[in-house]
This record gives C-alpha cells, sequence and structure tokens, in this order.
C-alpha cells in the first residue's frame, strides 16, 4: 500500500469519523471514489497539490510493472524517490519493511550474505517512537536472521560431519556451531510465541533443539505449537508433532490421538491413510469402527475421488467388516452419503470413465458399490458386466460376494 | 457478437454529485445534490409532487371553470392568480414581476407548500439518490458475470451464454468454433430466451458429460441443461422473495446449486432433491456491517459450502445446518486488512480437473487486495496481492494450464473494464505468482484502432467502449500448436467482444528494453478485425440515439384549463400515460385535434378578385353597376366589418396550421420525434378560436355549399362537440380545393410571404410533426373520421419501424477483436 493514498484517504477517512463517531466500524471504503468525485468536481481548476502529483507518478509506475513496461517504471521511479526524498516521514517508517522484502528478494537469488546484512541493517533502522506494528516487524526480521542462523548452522553441521577433522578443529567448528545455534534459537524462540503460522522456523528450531539432544524441549515446542489455542488452526502443525512422536516412537495410542485432532481438522489429508491402518491394527472397537469413518471420509472429497490406494482399502476393510458382523457400522456411515454418494461416484458417466481409465479403481468402486447400493446399482451393474466380457476373474466372486452380503438386502431382512 | 440497441450509460457520478467549487479535491467528499434533484423533480414530476396536495386543496379553488354558485364563500377563484402565473417568470431572477394576488398566495401557502414537499419527497428523494449512488460506487448485482461458456462435443466448438437486450432479459445462446489460428467465428444467430426478469449472473459448468447453465434474476433462480443439438432444456425455476444475490454451481454433482439472498439465507438447490437451507443469519459475520450482500460456493467437500458476507469467508455444512460453521477468512488482522476492506468477491478455485493447484484454493477478492486461501488453513492467507484496480473487481477466473506444468492464469475483471492476470504454480505445495502480474488491455484501449470520427460518433462510440465489464469469460482452445488464450468480455451495452492472447517465451532477461516487451499495449489488428471492426461501427453509428431522458416543461396549466370538459379527461390521461411510460407527449396523447383545414390563402385572393372585378368593370365602364349590385349583396354591412376583420384573424391562424400540413408536399421527413411538443399550444388555441366562431360561420355558408357541410358533418362525430368545426367551407373555394391536387395548392401556400412569416416562429418541430403525414388531405377527404387526423403517429411510427428493419437487415453479428497480443510469460520467474 502507497503511504500517499493511505495520507489521501487518511483524510477521507478523518472527515468521516466526525460523521459515523456512534459507529466504532468504518463504512466500506472505495478506492474509485476520489476518481468519481473529480470527474464531478473537475470543472473548475484542476487541483495539483503535491500529494496528488506523486500518487498520479506511483500509479502510473504501477500502471507500468503491469504492462511490463520494465524501462518507463525505472523512469518513473526515479521521479517518485526523488519527489520522497525529504517529504515522507511515514515512508520512513516503513523502510525496515522495505529492507525485509529486499532481503526475501536477495535470499531467492541466493544471496544469502547480502541479505543478512540488510536483515542486520533493517534491525537496527530506528525512526521516530516504534510502534506497535513496527515491534511486531522488527520481531519478524529477527526471526529472519534467526533463519538464516539456522542456514549457516546447517551447513556447519555437514561441514563437521564430512570432514576428517583433527580435534581442534573439529572443536573450533563446533564452538563456531553452537555460538549459531544460540543466535539462531534466542530470535526463533521468540517469534513462535507469537500466534501465527511458523512452519518453517519451528521446524528449523526443533531440528536444532534434536541435535543438541533436547527432546523434552524439542516436543514441548511442537506441542505448543500444535496445541495453543490462541494459533490459528493448522494441520502442519499435527503433522509435525506426529511425525516426531513416530520417530520417538511413542505408544501407538498417543499417535492415534494426534491423528484424531488432523482427522477433525483435515479429513482428506493423505496422512489418513496411515491413520487408518493404525486404527486397523489396533485392539479397540472403537478404532475399528473410526477405521472406516477415515476411509469414508477421505472419499468425500473430490481431490480424492480417483485415490486407488483409498478405494482398495475401503473395499478389503468393508469386506473385513462384514466378516466381522459389524454391517450396522457401514449402514451408519452410509446414512450420511446415501443422497449424493451414488451421484458423485457410482453415476453411469463414472463408470464408462473409470472402466476406460483405470480398470482397477474401477472394480474396487464396483465392489463397493455392490456392496453400499445392492446389485442394481448403475456402476457395479456396467463394470460386472465389461467385465464379464473380457473375462475379469474376480468378477464372479465379487458378485458373488455383493449378492450376499449388500447391505440394502441386509436392510430389508 | 454484439446486439444492437441505444444504449446511454444511464446515471453518471456527475448527475448525482454536488458540482460546487471544490477547493481540495483530496479532501473532497461525495455530496448527493439533492435539491438539484429535487428541483428537476418537481420540475419533471410536479403531478406527482403537488398532485396531492392539490387534491386536498381543491375544495377551495376555482380554477377558473364557470362560476357554479356565489353562495360557497370559502371557495377563491385562482384565474387570475394562474393568468399572473402563466406569464415566464424566471427563476430565481429577482426583478421578476410579481403581482400582489402572488405574494399574498406566496406568503399564505407559500411555507405550507414548500413544506410538505420537502418533507414528504425530500426525505424519499434523498433515499433513492442514495441507494442510486451506492450502487454506481458499485453493483454488486452483476458480482460474478453473467457471460458465461460451455464447451461444446467437438473440440474447438462451445456456447456462448450472455444476456442482452435494453433490461438485460434475453439470454443468448451463441455457437461460436474456435480455431487454433483464425479468428474464433459465430456460427449462424444465437438462440434466445426471453425472460421476466434481468440477467445478472450466468454460471457454467460441464459435470461427467452434462452442460449446465444457472442463470441469476432479481427475484428468479433458473437452471438450463444444454443439449449437443436442439434448444436448451429448462429444468427448474426458483422464485424467491428477496433479492438473490448469488449463484453457485456445484462442481462434484450435477445439477446441484447453492443459492443466497438477501434474508441472509443460503440454500443448497437440486431439481431432484428440492431446496435446502444449510445457512440463515441476517447478521453479518464478523462485525456488524450493513450490507445485505451474500454469497455462497462450494469447497472440496460437497456437502460444505463456502458463505460469504462482506466482513468474512464461512463454513457452512449441509450435513448439518444448524452449526456455526468455521470462519475461513475474515476481514481483520490476519489477513493485515485496511480500514474500511471489505469483501466484493469469493470464489473456489477447484474444479473437478486434477489440477496442479490443490482443490482446495479459495479466492477472495476485496477492493484493493487479492487473496488465496486454503481452506485446510483458515484465516491465515496463503497469498496476498494489491490488485490496484480502479474499479469493484467483481469477476474472476482461473484457467486450466495453456501447456502441461505451466503455471495456471488467473484473470481479474474491475466492473470498469480493468483487467488483471496473474500466473500461479505450485503443484500440490503451497501457490505462489510465477511471473509478474499482468494489466491486459481493456476495451477503451482498443479506440486507437477504430477510425477517427466525427465528435458525435466519437463520443458514442467511446461511451459504448466505456459501458461497464460485465461478463468475462477465457477459453484456452485446446489442442493448439502455440499456445493461446480467448477473452470474451461482456459489456453492459451487451456486446461481446474478444481478444487473442498468445504464450510467448520469457526474454525479459536478456532484452528487457526490447521494443516488444516495451510497447506490449500497442494494438495488432488483423485486416479481418478491422473489416470486423469497421462493419460493427457502422452499425452502431446507425441506431438512432436514445431519447434525452429530462426534457424541459413545455405547457402551462393556463392552456390545458380552457379545453373543453369533456376533453380534460382524455387530455390527464393522455398525460398521465406519457408520463407513466416516460416517452414524450403526443399529439395523439390529447384531445382530438381541430380538423387541419384547407384554405387560408384564397381569402386574400378573394378580396384581391373583388379587386380586379372591380377594376375590370371600371375599366369597361361599368362600376357603379358594379358597386350596386355589391350593395345589394351586403345585408350587414357593419357587422360584417368587425366580422371579416375577425375572420382573417382567424384564417391566418388556420393558415398556419394549413400551411404546415401543406409542408408535406415539400417531403423532407425528418427521422426524429419533435422535441417539443409545441403542437399542443397551437391546437388548443386553434380550437377554442374555432369553436367561438362555428356559430357565425355557419349561417353565412352559401345555399350550394351546405349540403357539401352536411355531408361532411353526418360522417363526423357528433356536431355538438364542438371541435369538428369546418370553417373552410365557408369559403367558396375551399370545394376545388379538396378534390384538387394538393400540390397545386400548396404550391401558393408556400410561396405566399404571410403564410411564410406566419409560419417562421413556430418551431421546426412542428411542421416536421406534421411533414410525418404526406397524406392528410387525401385521409381526410376520403375517411374524415377525426381519428384520421392523427395519422403523424403511425406514419412516424413506419418510419420508425423502417428504420428498424433497416437495422436489423445489417449484419447483426460481428466479432470485432481487440487482437492485442499481449506475451504471456513462459519461463515461470519468481519474484516477491
Amino acid at each position: 500500500m502507497d503511504a500517499f493514498s493511505e495520507e489521501l484517504m487518511g483524510f477521507v477517512q478523518k472527515d468521516n469519523q466526525v460523521e459515523a463517531s456512534k459507529d466504532p466500524v468504518p463504512e466500506i471504503h472505495l478506492p474509485w471514489l476520489s476518481q468519481h468525485i473529480q470527474s464531478t468536481g473537475s470543472h473548475g481548476q484542476k487541483g495539483t497539490n503535491f500529494a496528488q502529483t506523486t500518487s498520479i507518478c506511483l500509479n502510473f509506475i504501477q500502471e507500468a510493472l503491469l504492462k511490463h513496461q520494465w524501462q518507463r517504471a525505472s523512469e518513473f521511479l526515479q521521479c517518485y524517490l526523488q519527489t520522497l526524498e525529504d517529504i515522507n516521514s511515514q515512508k520512513r517508517q516503513m523502510a525496515p519493511e522495505i529492507s525485509l522484502q529486499h532481503a526475501l528478494y536477495l535470499l531467492h537469488n541466493g544471496m544469502v550474505e547480502d541479505a543478512y546484512r540488510n536483515l542486520n541493517q533493517a534491525e537496527s533502522w530506528r525512526y521516530g517512537e516504534m510502534s506497535a506494528s513496527q515491534e511486531k516487524l522488527i520481531k519478524l526480521i529477527q526471526a529472519y536472521r534467526g533463519l538464516l542462523d539456522y542456514y549457516t548452522w546447517s551447513k556447519k553441521r555437514t561441514e563437521v560431519s564430512s570432514f576428517d577433522m583433527d580435534g581442534f578443529a573439529t572443536n573450533a567448528a563446533t564452538q563456531d556451531m553452537h555460538s549459531y545455534f544460540r543466535q539462531a534459537s534466542v530470535n526463533l524462540h521468540e517469534i513462535i510465541k507469537i500466534p501465527g503460522v511458523w512452519d518453517t522456523f519451528v521446524k528449523s528450531y526443533v531440528e536444532m533443539l534434536e541435535f543438541y539432544g533436547d527432546q523434552d524441549g524439542a516436543r514441548q515446542v511442537l506441542t505448543d505449537y500444535a496445541y495453543d489455542n490462541n494459533f490459528p488452526s493448522n494441520p502442519n502443525a499435527h503433522i509435525y508433532l506426529y511425525k516426531f512422536l513416530k520417530k520417538e516412537k511413542a505408544p501407538e495410542d498417543k499417535l492415534i490421538s494426534v491423528l484424531k485432532i488432523l482427522h477433525q481438522i483435515v479429513p482428506s489429508h493423505k496422512i489418513m491413510l496411515e491413520f487408518h491402518m493404525l486404527l486397523k491394527k489396533s485392539n479397540k472397537e472403537e478404532h475399528h469402527k473410526l477405521g472406516l469413518e477415515v476411509l469414508l471420509a477421505i472419499l468425500d472429497f473430490s481431490g480424492c475421488t480417483e485415490n486407488i490406494t483409498a478405494w482398495s482399502y475401503l473395499a478389503k476393510y468393508l469386506k473385513q467388516i462384514i466378516k466381522g458382523k459389524h454391517r450396522e457400522w457401514v449402514q451408519e456411515g452410509w446414512s450420511s452419503r446415501k443422497d449424493w454418494w451414488p451421484t458423485f461416484h457410482f453415476s453411469y458417466y463414472l463408470a464408462k470413465k473409470n472402466w476406460k481409465e483405470n480398470r482397477i479403481l474401477a472394480l474396487k468402486k464396483a465392489f463397493t458399490s455392490g456392496i453400499l447400493l445392492g446389485k442394481g446399482c448403475k456402476y457395479f451393474m456396467y463394470v460386472s458386466k465389461q467385465g464379464h466380457k473380457i473375462r475379469e476373474k474376480s468378477i464372479k466372486t465379487m458378485k458373488k460376494f455383493v449378492m450376499k452380503h449388500n447391505i440394502l438386502d441386509s436392510e430389508e431382512h | 457478437i454484439s446486439n444492437f440497441y441505444p444504449w446511454d450509460p444511464e446515471l453518471m457520478s456527475q448527475d448525482l454529485l454536488f458540482r460546487g467549487r471544490v477547493k481540495q479535491p483530496a479532501r473532497a467528499k461525495a455530496t448527493i445534490d439533492v435539491i438539484e434533484q429535487l428541483n428537476h423533480f418537481l420540475w419533471d414530476h410536479g403531478d406527482i409532487a403537488f398532485g396531492p396536495l392539490g387534491m386536498l386543496l381543491q375544495e377551495n379553488f376555482n380554477l377558473g371553470e364557470k362560476k357554479k354558485s356565489r353562495k360557497n364563500k370559502m371557495v377563491m377563484n385562482t384565474e387570475w392568480l394562474l393568468r399572473d402565473l402563466n406569464g415566464y417568470q424566471p427563476k430565481g431572477c429577482p426583478w421578476a414581476h410579481l403581482s400582489t394576488r402572488q405574494r399574498r398566495f406566496s406568503l399564505l401557502g407559500g411555507t405550507v407548500l414548500g413544506e410538505e414537499v420537502e418533507n414528504l419527497l425530500g426525505g424519499l428523494l434523498h433515499e433513492e439518490l442514495e441507494t442510486r449512488w451506492k450502487r454506481l460506487l458499485l453493483d454488486e448485482a452483476s458480482t460474478g458475470g453473467a457471460l458465461g461458456w460451455v464447451p461444446g462435443a467437438k473440440p474447438h466448438h462451445g456456447q456462448l451464454v450472455y444476456p442482452t437486450g435494453r433490461a438485460h432479459d434475453q439470454l443468448n445462446f451463441q455457437k461460436v468454433k474456435l480455431s487454433p489460428t483464425n479468428e474464433p467465428q459465430a456460427l449462424g444467430d444465437p438462440s434466445h430466451i426471453l425472460l421476466r426478469g434481468p440477467v445478472r449472473q450466468v454460471v457454467t459448468r460441464t459435470i461427467q458429460g452434462e452442460a449446465l447453465v444457472a442463470v441469476r434474476s432479481d427475484h428468479h433462480c433458473a437452471l438450463w441443461k444444454l443439449e449437443h443439438r436442439g434448444p436448451p432444456e429448462p429444468l427448474q425455476v426458483l422464485e424467491m422473495e428477496k433479492e438473490a444475490t448469488g449463484i453457485s454451481l456445484s462442481p462434484h454433482l450435477p445439477g446441484e446449486l447453492a443459492v443466497c439472498t438477501r434474508s441472509g439465507a443460503v440454500c443448497l438447490w437440486s431439481p431432484q432433491h428440492g431446496l435446502q437451507q444449510i445457512h440463515k443469519d441476517p447478521e453479518t459475520f464478523v462485525f456488524k456491517d450493513p450490507s445485505s450482500w451474500r454469497w455462497a460456493d462450494f469447497t472440496a467437500h460437497p456437502r460444505v459450502l463456502t458463505v460469504a458476507d462482506r466482513t468474512g469467508l464461512r463454513f457452512a455444512d449441509a450435513r448439518a445446518p444448524s452449526d456455526c460453521g468455521e470462519l475461513l477468512f475474515r476481514v481483520g488482522a490476519e489477513a493485515s486488512c485496511q480500514r474500511g476492506e471489505r469483501v466484493l468477491l469469493a470464489q473456489y478455485l477447484g474444479t473437478p480437473d486434477p489440477l496442479p493447484l490443490s482443490p482446495t484454493l479459495h479466492l477472495v477478492c476485496t477492493q484493493f487486495s487479492l487473496y488465496l486461501l486454503d481452506e485446510r488453513l483458515p484465516l491465515v492467507p496463503l497469498l496476498k496481492w494489491n490488485h490496484g484496480l480502479l474499479s469493484p473487481p467483481l469477476l474472476a477466473q482461473l484457467l486450466p494450464p495453456p501447456y502441461p506444468e505451466a503455471p495456471l492464469p488467473l484473470l481479474l475483471g474491475g466492473l470498469g473494464g480493468h483487467l488483471r492476470m496473474l500466473h500461479l504454480s505450485g503443484s500440490g505445495r503451497t501457490p505462489q505468482l510465477a511471473a509478474p502480474p499482468q494489466s491486459l488491455p481493456s476495451l477503451i484501449d482498443s479506440l486507437p484502432g477504430f477510425p477517427v470520427l466525427e465528435p458525435h460518433g466519437q463520443q458514442l462510440l467511446q461511451e459504448r467502449l466505456r459501458a461497464p465489464l460485465t461478463g468475462l469469460a477465457a477459453v484456452v482452445p485446446p489442442g493448439c500448436p502455440s499456445p493461446t488464450m480467448l477473452l470474451f468480455q461482456l459489456s453492459a451495452a451487451g456486446d461481446v467482444f474478444y481478444q487473442r492472447l498468445w504464450l510467448q517465451p520469457d526474454t525479459s532477461s536478456e532484452s528487457a528494453g526490447s521494443p516488444s516487451t516495451d510497447h506490449p499495449s500497442a494494438v495488432s489488428w488483423k485486416p479481418r478485425a478491422v473489416a470486423c471492426c469497421r462493419r460493427w461501427l457502422k452499425t452502431l453509428l446507425q441506431v438512432p440515439p436514445t431519447l434525452p431522458s429530462w426534457t424541459p416543461p413545455t405547457f402551462s396549466q393556463h392552456h390545458l384549463r380552457w379545453l373543453k370538459e369533456e376533453n380534460k379527461g382524455k387530455v390527464q390521461e393522455g398525460l398521465r400515460a406519457a408520463m407513466a411510460e416516460g416517452r414524450l407527449l403526443l399529439q395523439g396523447d390529447l384531445a382530438p385535434l381541430p380538423p387541419s383545414d384547407p384554405p387560408p390563402a384564397h381569402e386574400p385572393f378573394g378580396t384581391e378578385d373583388k379587386l380586379s372585378e372591380r377594376l375590370e368593370a371600371s375599366w369597361e365602364r361599368k362600376g357603379a353597376i358594379w358597386w350596386d349590385g355589391q350593395r345589394d349583396g351586403s345585408r350587414l354591412p357593419r357587422k360584417r366589418q368587425s366580422r371579416e376583420k375577425r375572420r382573417t384573424q382567424l384564417s391566418s391562424s388556420f393558415s398556419s396550421v394549413r400551411s404546415t400540413s401543406d409542408f408535406s408536399d415539400v417531403n423532407s421527413p425528418l427521422p426524429h420525434p419533435p422535441k417539443t411538443p409545441s403542437p399542443l399550444h397551437r391546437m388548443s388555441e386553434t380550437s377554442q378560436s374555432l369553436e367561438l366562431s362555428q356559430e357565425l360561420w355557419v349561417k353565412n355558408i352559401p345555399r350550394e355549399r351546405r349540403q357539401t357541410l352536411r355531408d361532411y358533418l353526418a360522417v363526423l362525430p357528433s356536431p355538438d362537440s364542438g371541435n369538428c368545426s369546418i370553417p373552410q367551407f365557408q369559403n367558396p373555394s375551399s370545394q376545388s380545393l379538396s378534390t384538387s391536387e394538393p400540390g397545386k395548392c400548396s404550391v401558393p401556400c408556400s410561396q405566399n410571404p404571410r403564410t411564410q412569416t406566419l409560419f417562421s416562429p413556430l418551431p421546426e418541430s412542428y411542421s416536421a410533426f406534421y411533414s410525418q403525414n404526406p397524406n392528410s388531405q387525401s385521409l381526410y377527404s376520403q375517411n374524415p373520421n377525426s381519428q384520421s387526423l392523427y395519422s403523424p403517429e403511425p406514419a412516424f411510427n413506419s418510419v420508425f419501424h423502417s428504420q428498424n428493419s433497416s437495422i436489423q437487415k445489417l449484419p447483426s453479428r460481428h466479432t470485432p477483436s481487440l487482437a492485442g497480443s499481449q506475451p504471456l510469460r513462459k519461463k515461470p520467474r519468481m519474484g516477491f
């Protein structure tokens, strides 16, 4: 956001505030309003005050950039910067942000050292009183600096482990590494206390903690990151925790409890297939029941409709459940889906498409559709007919099972 | 592809805002000019403004009717007051003459009259103007866009679905053939369906081989299924009490829709299962906002929807409608929103096709920025970009990649015609901008490509190209050797334009200053496109201009009140009807026109003939005999003199009428209706004088003419109506006139200097009015029905029709192209 239009809008807002002082929420702010007013008011002399000129210049720059006219944009930018030199205090306060953006750009182009220097400068920048938002920004800059420290740390670590060095050299390198760790950890620790999404920062911090054997510290960081209610819901936090616990060989119950939450947030995550296997292996019957729900929930999502693993898991699990006399689980899971799964998964169009593109998928789906919808289901009928034509062996057993065990017929009994 | 009907940009900010001198434009605030508008309103719709009050006061005022009784002293005669008012009183002129009567009346009644109007109407008007102003700033009705593309059975065929017509109520289905190299071709005329409301939004979707079109009108939503052959099959129509604000078709289940209305309700709707309300909350989600705009779209889960209002985006689960879903986006700190920032558009970016992007992405547009959100990671946007559009971004479309593993183009369209294109990449992971965003040429940028026109035409063209962008549909034709993108744009004027964009290899790193990158805005026109545009322009310039929406009042109470009692009702009816339809008051709306009558001119000739007779007689020395004969013939010489005088006056007024009808013979048809209904003035005057003079003249009819008169009177409507007076029959020469060919008499008429001068003060339109009726005379003599005299109207209509038909004959389908070639960047480059 350019400072000038902000300034410009500031005036308008101040005016609005007088009127809408009773209402704490500002009215909708339309940036094109000033255009309308100008087109009406421009009958007299045109206002040419400084703020307007600069904002026009800024508009030119934006336009040139959007039209990929780089040369033109840079010419305008020069003029713009000249006009800004002295007058704009707001811009100066925004300097750290610009530095951060610049640093990110440098990072992206592999100029790590320049970026680091840039961040250092940005951190020490002071202009006027520091506002709350600026304080946050400085923390962010520090965090990025911490991330760069981590980067150096991890480079050093590979150096130490790969080269054969004498004791003294190793010791010095380790010392060096440790100082980077300390620098990084202070900054990283600070930023992950602020509610937000800090995936990269958390991962780096945890990696360093793990390296120095602070398992409890690492676990604490991950648990806080996943379970702190002030933080926005973040599936990655749960995945990190799960992976950490899995590496630690934590008891299965603990793993299940972590994944249970993930299942509630993102039922379509591919780790849910792993969750299903965990539940299947479990001794508890309620876990077995949840295992079915997990599979069905994966297949609810449009991105997973052709996930062959999920369909084959489901076909296998349905067979197991029916043999285990838990038909009511299937019926329960099916009741909330029966009004839309038939068109979503088991339409005639999809039967033709699946059979053409992926025969195994079609067979797995056909079996499931037979169990859930009975032998009259279009999908089942089409696939079994086609399978019959090419003498697919599994068709016969599938048909036999469906005839005997589909939940539709059993409802009637 | 365009549809030609006169289009005017309706309201503009200039019409609504206070136009006073603004000292500091930066600090200027929009001030709605209610006083000016009220002023206009009182002038234009005085009957509405003052009518009810007049009705209340009616008992106490007498508007110049004949005095019925002197008993009621509470009744005041306003005849003189009205007469005073009748003179043109310049508005606000301090030197305007003010009679004592006027002064007294305004002192007594002024406050009452003024306050009533101000209090009752002012408030309402202000409210209305505010709504209009808000709509001008943000026309949320067209959110989502009204142009849809339906791919056909063959890879390069498809249909465009869009509304046209003045009221946007005609839904068109235009078959289009795409070509990898050539311009797209419209196949035949569009088939259309006429709806009963304006089409605000058109949504198309092809799921499981079924092509569906959903349409949102203000109070109706409808669903069609498109067959490859045959007309579209209507599936179901939904009627809503509250205005519908959004409709979307499910990308998962064929025929399932999400509909939301201003009541705050969001429903899942399918022709099979009917309606299911899944959310209802008249309040906004995050903080209180007065807007009742709601929007609904789908998510990666077919049973979960997103519901948007101006303050945020929330999930709504169809399986548990009572639950209050989680927030996906909120205008606030998480997205670092600005003050006064609001959600203008929300769109689910997933499609059934496996895309390189995760199917969980959602787009949110505000007046400042564009946000990309992942539904698995609510509240924290994955990407934020300041779009810098100077009009509300109400249109967006994500396109499939032009070639495998290319970034996906995301188009953003502002109502003002501004276009932005972003390139999204990130296979299954966080989406990223793959190249610098681009601004695409808007319709008005194509103006330099058109030939230079005269100012009027130039303005017309500019207005047409500046019409708000109400629809956007981009197509990437499959199987092209060099990937291209076709961009169709629908304007509020009903034109569909297209531009083609070519994907170009990235050369910016080596030759940043090369001309191709420095001047991409130069519009390139192919010869075919030029021809196309010229055709379009030619047709556009032939469209008759729209009538001005406002015309100054042209008659006063004074003239109307003199009309005869039985005509009053008709006049009022006519006036009301004309006002209700918002058209010009035509002669036909009022009382029957007094028969336009033949010869004004022979009167002077008559006297001249007498003179020549006398001269002739005296030449032959028979002057005394002639004189005696003359004296015997005149019975009432004195009275006659005065009548004679009057007759000349009258005949002069006739002559004006007559001469104008004669003008038909001059044959100068004007295509436009008269702008000022001044005939009304004239007509009432003539009718008045006719009525007065009739009895006098009937007595003086020569015997041999009386039979003819009787014949005519028998055919005319009741002779006591007075209006069908036939003064011309008093004149001996009139008979010959009506039988002789009209041209003969018209020549001396128009040459007569007296009629000329009489004619000249009349506005030209007067003659134009009559000139439309070349047959008035013969019509009159063949069918002396008073109605036939109103032929100006049908005659005018026919002119209009013929114009219409000439328009229809012109090629009505054009594909003017803005063949602007913007380079697409091939190599994804990262920026920040």
